[in-house]
């Protein structure tokens, strides 16, 4: 249950999270390590993945200069670039940019590339320290060294600040970074603004992004604009994801598949079946192809708003779009069945399910022992249950719950410890959770007994 | 969604959580059971059942009755035959009141 949203969510971000360009040099030691051992190198490095031991700046110092002066070679920017990026790894800002200007001074021929600032930017972001002083402090380094921070330093900064929870840190920087240098691109922008709904208020978010839209005439595209209906969607505000389409309009977009997408599980959410139907129609008078996305969360809300007639149509309009039915489809009309307490229907769904070809998921299964219990068909909800069992599935917490009740209620209270012990060795839920249900439900039943006794 | 509300109503509640999972230093009956001096509920719970499935005392003829040695009597209020229905409570019985005043 629940899952269309879920997966829909993996989608949008995988669009938003696409970046080609601007990554620097590989981040963690290990891979750079590796990565000089094509450029040849001195023998006397250990197989250890960071030849620096200690976060002691003059014993760093001392390793590098002997690993320099051992060298037949000559040091090249990459070699450097690893020997900051592993030292960084374990040092204090501060010793890192000393080592810096230790290697600046005693190989002339080293001159900095933007990657390397960037390595140390990457610490200073991830070091803790509240007013971003060694932020600045490297960024100053950079710019006395005449490298010109542009949007990949941007996008480095932001992503490490809210990597390490600094989102509104994150936030100033990036403006202080687009009034003196380079403004971000549209990658960190999104990045920055679905930051900031995570963690932000809605009007801190708006705030970002009208100075950004004003001062440095970065305005929201179509992803932005996803990000925010997402956003206001899932804190049901869908009067703000109406207003969020018509300002979307007036900037010259039009809606694709996502925005529609988004802005239909926000309806379906709140079970507001005629309206999610209603964004299906307007899709196809726009003439946007709905997607699988699309049919999934469709039929997901109208399951759960109970019209289980119509989910069962789309199911087929959805197959005969091509689309061929999936595990979250079929679970999802399963589960609105269940509710309707039509679990034998549901149960056959499974059989035609599998006689198509498609996998139900655990999701699936516990959604059809959920629907049997509740609908008081105890031995076929057993059934199933030693059914999940022989496959070693896990229980949720809703599946498990309904079925512990419902064996205690019919007397079974022998089974019940017996599924308790499952659901526990299974690892499906905590001890305590399952252990809490369990008590609630013994509890429950005793009470119950204990009245129909004294009537 | 239901499986939601489930979940908060048990792990969102601290003061229930923490009196099933809170050590509780054990009165002398519990302790000559259990072998150790502080155990949680949830712990004490555990261990009682695993004891009454490893030494089979389940009723043969009805799984939701326990046949009690001496050894569980003990803890259980001497009584000889407990239903499983009422083991939670039984045990519970031990832990009232605040656990500091031990």
């Amino acid at each position: 249950m629940g899952k269309i949203p879920s997966s829909f969510r993996s989608l949008t971000s995988t669009q938003l999270i696409k970046k080609p360009t601007a990554s620097p040099p590989p981040r963690n030691s290990q891979n750079r390590i590796t990565g000089t051992h094509d450029s040849p190198k001195p023998p006397q490095t250990t197989p250890s993945r960071n030849p620096f031991k200690s976060p002691n700046l003059s014993s760093a110092k001392s390793l590098f200069n002997s690993i320099a002066a051992t060298s037949k070679i000559p040091l090249d920017t990459k070699f450097h670039n690893s020997v900051l990026q592993s030292y960084a790894s374990i040092a204090t800002v501060d010793d890192a940019v000393k080592l810096f200007h230790h290697i600046l001074k005693s190989q002339p021929s080293f001159s900095p590339e933007p990657s390397t600032f960037n390595i140390l930017l990457s610490h200073a972001c991830k070091s803790p320290d509240s007013p971003l002083s060694n932020v600045h402090r490297v960024l100053n380094l950079m710019v006395n060294s005449g490298v010109e921070p542009n949007n990949v330093t941007t996008d480095i900064a932001a992503r490490s600040l809210c990597e390490s929870d600094r989102v509104s840190d994150a936030k100033d920087l990036v403006m202080e970074l687009s009034e003196k240098h380079s403004p971000p691109d549209m990658f960190t922008y999104n990045y920055l603004l679905k930051q900031l709904c995570k963690f932000e208020s809605l009007n801190a978010v708006y705030e970002f992004r009208d100075k950004m839209k004003k001062s440095f005439n970065v305005k929201p595209d179509l992803v932005s604009y996803t990000i925010l209906i997402d956003h206001v969607c899932n804190s049901k505000n869908l009067r703000e994801a109406m207003k969020l389409v018509s300002d979307l309009g007036a900037d010259g977009f039009k809606p694709d598949c996502f925005v529609y997408n988004t802005i239909m599980k926000g309806f379906c959410t709140l079970s507001k079946g005629s309206e999610a139907v209603g964004v299906f129609k307007k899709m196809k008078e726009d003439g946007v192809e709905p997607d699988r996305i699309t049919y999934n969360t469709l039929i997901f809300g109208l399951s759960k708003s109970g019209r289980v007639e119509e989910a069962r149509k789309y199911l087929q309009t959805m197959d005969e779009a091509g689309y061929e039915p999936d595990a979250v489809a079929y679970t999802a009309l399963m589960n609105g069945m269940c509710r309707k307490g039509a679990s034998l229907g549901a149960l056959s769904l499974l059989e035609e399910m599998e006689a198509k070809g498609c996998a139900p998921n655990d999701v699936t299964y516990n959604t059809l022992l959920y629907g049997l219990c509740k609908g008081r068909l105890m031995d076929k909800g057993i059934e199933f249950y030693e059914m999940m069992k022989s496959k070693g599935l896990k229980l949720e917490s809703y599946a498990y719950a309904t079925l512990v009740r419902a064996l205690v209620r019919s007397g079974k209270v022998a089974e019940a410890y017996e599924v308790f012990d499952y659901a526990v060795g299974s690892k499906s839920l905590s001890d305590a959770s399952a252990y809490a249900t369990l008590e609630t439900s013994l509890k429950w039943v005793k009470k119950a007994k204990e009245q129909g006794l004294a009537d | 969604m239901q499986p939601q509300r489930l979940k908060k109503a048990i792990t969102d509640n601290p003061k229930k959580l923490g009196n099933l999972i809170d050590l509780v230093n054990l009165p002398s009956t519990l302790r000559d059971f259990l072998g150790q001096s502080q155990i949680s509920r949830l712990g004490c719970f555990m261990r009682v059942w695993s004891y009454i499935k490893t030494n089979n005392l389940q009723d043969p003829k009805n799984k939701n009755v326990v046949n009690c040695d001496e050894k569980l009597k003990s803890i259980l209020l001497g009584r000889q035959r407990v239903e499983l229905v009422d083991l939670p409570s039984l045990i519970k019985l031990h832990f009232t009141k605040t656990p500091k005043s031990n």
